[in-house]
């Protein structure tokens, strides 16, 4: 009896978790996977996942499904912890079966649900800066532009604009080591040297000596690759110190919260990030520009406030789930459904014009990426 | 490298220098009298910042809200020694120090909860516009650090030295037993030591955060620096802490404008284990001695 009522109470939390789109009970239903951060450090990421998902979840199945199967999408909580992504994840690939996973925030994490997602063979749409390399995880895929898009972007930018030399100002750390490896490379693709790099402790409350150091090399811009306060205390500190060259962030820094922080100072701060930050000053041929404008208002309509980078991230990670069954011809094999999505091309994304192969799982361009700096304490995009 | 690079490095010092100064001393104050080192300092720190940013927020006069700040983090301090300290006030050292760490991780939880993970930001107290020499810039604020850092020690002198109350409070951080044979209340003194010293760091949170972004984990770094400014300075004396404070900052700053932003860490810890390495072979005297600080 006692295991009775215990069974029926854990369907019913694990029910609960479950969310459907649409009415679905008299179809046939394939479910997919998020494990999304909705506690820990870094739960406001995951709201936006988890919105997002259930957005495009909730659209589609509004639209007939896909292949004749309703759309059910299962989240998971990872707590902001690869320990429990890696729960979550064999959760939705042993007991909820399901055929596709989206998720999840940063780099380990993200890493602790790919490992299980492609030992079982179960393709998932990953949406952060880990380092798909499609030959040797052939079933994870990612939405999230290449770091080195996301740094060499903003090089092919100040190319453009002339600029001669640029300076880094890295965190010490491993976010730092990437910054500076990818700068060094994007330095000699567009050929604008670097001419002097400090590093600094992101805790730090103040930059100015290092910034001093930096003005010695007479630097055209300078590039570190932080986000929020250290990026924030950067762009004070220059421009306190009235070091007026653009100073270029991370693309993390895209968020209402780095938006309060940064709008008050006097420095050109570049942020690159994803077209749909922006969705307004899109050209009108752009091909992403319905879907980008079609979500967002969605997200508005829904939620009451704008769509943003990271919303857009898992919003195609669905998208292209939905796709790669659609090319395959199968809502329910995992396998085929990867196959499916390995052969996407020309699919206009909120990210980019999608164009999957299978050396290529990223799909995206470096010029999917815009750049966005502050005006009068908006985002406006740098044409 | 020219001039104005060094009077950049000079200003980066004495604005880390200042911060550290000032956290060793709201430090010092809570071991000057309980003989215990409050890791929990760094957390009275950001509810200061915090709850001064939250005031004015609300439209409270800056003043009046600097002055309900201390208000409350010294009730908070009094209310934590109360409930959390006293109990394990006899036990051994460790165990009280394991308390002040539960008591820090309670309070950033708290601060979590009541702030959320955002950053926030404070005006500064007089103007944004910085002093400016050549193409060097200190800011204002910088100086009203270093200025409640004087006033601080200033206080304090006065308090220890000329009140019946601070000389009793020297008596028990000495010696507790004989102390309270002599029927000074050791109860009282800790009570006060408690919320002086989150006062303190209270006021500590307020003046700095105008410099940066404060967040409910913004203490640590702070207290560690803190921290070590009182152990290289040998838990001599308060005066001694704040020199030790600035020597950090100096040191900091210096590294990382002669040698290399990348080894400052490195450079300020070698210095810490050289002072330590010395100060053991010179161990002696090595507390804060009887006298006034």
């Amino acid at each position: 009896m006692k295991k009775t009522v215990m069974l029926l109470f854990s369907s019913a939390f694990f029910l609960s978790l479950t969310i459907c789109g649409g009415a679905v009970a008299a179809d046939k239903i394939v479910k997919i996977g998020g494990v999304y951060p909705l506690t820990g450090y870094l739960s406001w990421l995951g709201e936006y996942y988890k919105k997002a998902a259930t957005l495009e979840v909730e659209q589609i199945n509004k639209a007939g499904g896909v292949n004749g199967y309703k759309l059910e999408l299962v989240i998971y909580d990872d707590q902001s912890s690869p320990e429990e992504a890696t729960r979550a994840a064999l959760r939705l690939v042993s007991r909820d079966q399901v055929v596709a996973i989206t998720g999840t925030a940063t780099a380990p994490i993200t890493g602790a649900v790919s490992s299980v997602a492609n030992k079982n063979k179960i393709p998932a749409i990953l949406s952060s800066g880990y380092d798909v390399k499609a030959d040797k995880e052939p079933f994870l895929f990612n939405t999230a532009h290449p770091t080195y898009f996301a740094i060499g972007r903003p090089f092919m930018y100040l190319k453009k604009q002339n600029v001669k030399s640029a300076g880094l100002l890295m965190p010490i750390g491993s976010l730092g080591e990437i910054g500076i490896a990818n700068s060094k490379r994007a330095s000699q693709d567009f050929n604008i040297p670097i001419v002097c790099e400090e590093r600094f402790d992101v805790k730090a409350p103040d930059v100015t000596a290092q910034l001093a150091k930096l003005r010695g090399s007479t630097p055209s811009a300078i590039f570190s690759f932080t986000t929020g306060e250290p990026a924030a205390l950067v762009a004070k500190n220059m421009a306190q110190l009235r070091f007026d060259v653009p100073l270029i962030v991370s693309h993390g820094n895209a968020t209402p919260g780095f938006l309060r922080l940064a709008s008050g100072f006097t420095t050109n701060i570049i942020v690159p990030t994803g077209k749909i930050m922006v969705p307004e000053s899109l050209a009108a041929n752009d091909p992403c520009k319905a879907v980008i404008v079609q979500f967002n208002n969605l997200h508005q309509e829904r939620y009451g406030e704008p769509a943003n980078y990271f919303s857009g991230l898992v919003a195609d990670a669905v998208m292209l789930i939905i796709e790669g069954m659609k090319i395959a011809k199968s809502s329910t094999d995992p396998v085929k459904i990867r196959d499916g999505i390995e052969n996407i091309k020309n699919f206009p994304g909120i990210g980019g014009v999608y164009n999957m192969s299978a050396t290529d799982h990223y799909g995206t361009k470096m010029d999917d990426m815009v750049l966005i700096t502050i005006k009068e304490g908006n985002w406006t995009q740098i044409q | 490298m020219d001039i104005s690079q060094i009077i950049q490095f000079t200003f980066s010092g004495l604005t880390l220098g200042s911060i550290y100064a000032l956290m060793a001393v709201s430090l010092s104050i809570v071991y000057k009298v309980s003989r215990v080192i409050s890791f929990a300092q760094g957390e009275f720190f950001v509810f200061g910042a915090l709850t001064m940013i939250t005031l004015t927020g609300l439209g409270v006069w800056a003043p009046i809200a600097f002055l309900l700040s201390i208000l409350v983090a010294a009730l908070l301090g009094a209310a934590i020694e109360q409930t959390l300290i006293r109990p394990v006030l006899n036990s051994p050292l460790g165990t009280i120090v394991t308390m002040t760490i539960a008591v820090s991780l309670a309070l950033r939880g708290l601060a979590l909860l009541i702030w959320g993970r955002g950053s926030h930001t404070s005006e500064p107290f007089s103007g944004v516009e910085p002093i400016r020499i050549m193409e060097a810039a200190l800011q204002m604020q910088v100086l009203w650090i270093l200025g409640t850092t004087l006033l601080a020690l200033l206080v304090i002198w006065l308090f220890f030295e000329k009140t019946m109350l601070g000389i009793a409070i020297r008596a028990v951080a000495d010696n507790s037993f004989g102390a309270s044979l002599m029927g000074i209340s050791i109860r009282k003194v800790n009570l006060l030591s408690w919320s002086w010293g989150s006062a303190l760091g209270a006021v500590a949170g307020m003046v700095v955060a105008p410099l940066y972004f404060i967040q409910y984990a913004s203490g640590v770094l702070p207290m560690v620096n803190g921290f070590i400014a009182i152990a290289i300075s040998g838990l001599r004396s308060i005066p001694a802490a704040v020199i030790a404070g600035f020597f950090l900052g100096f040191v900091e700053a210096y590294s990382i404008g002669f040698v290399s932003s990348q080894f400052a860490e490195i450079i300020v810890f070698t210095v810490l284990i050289v002072v330590l390495m010395i100060r053991t072979k010179t161990a002696s005297r090595t507390s804060f001695d009887e006298k006034g600080m």
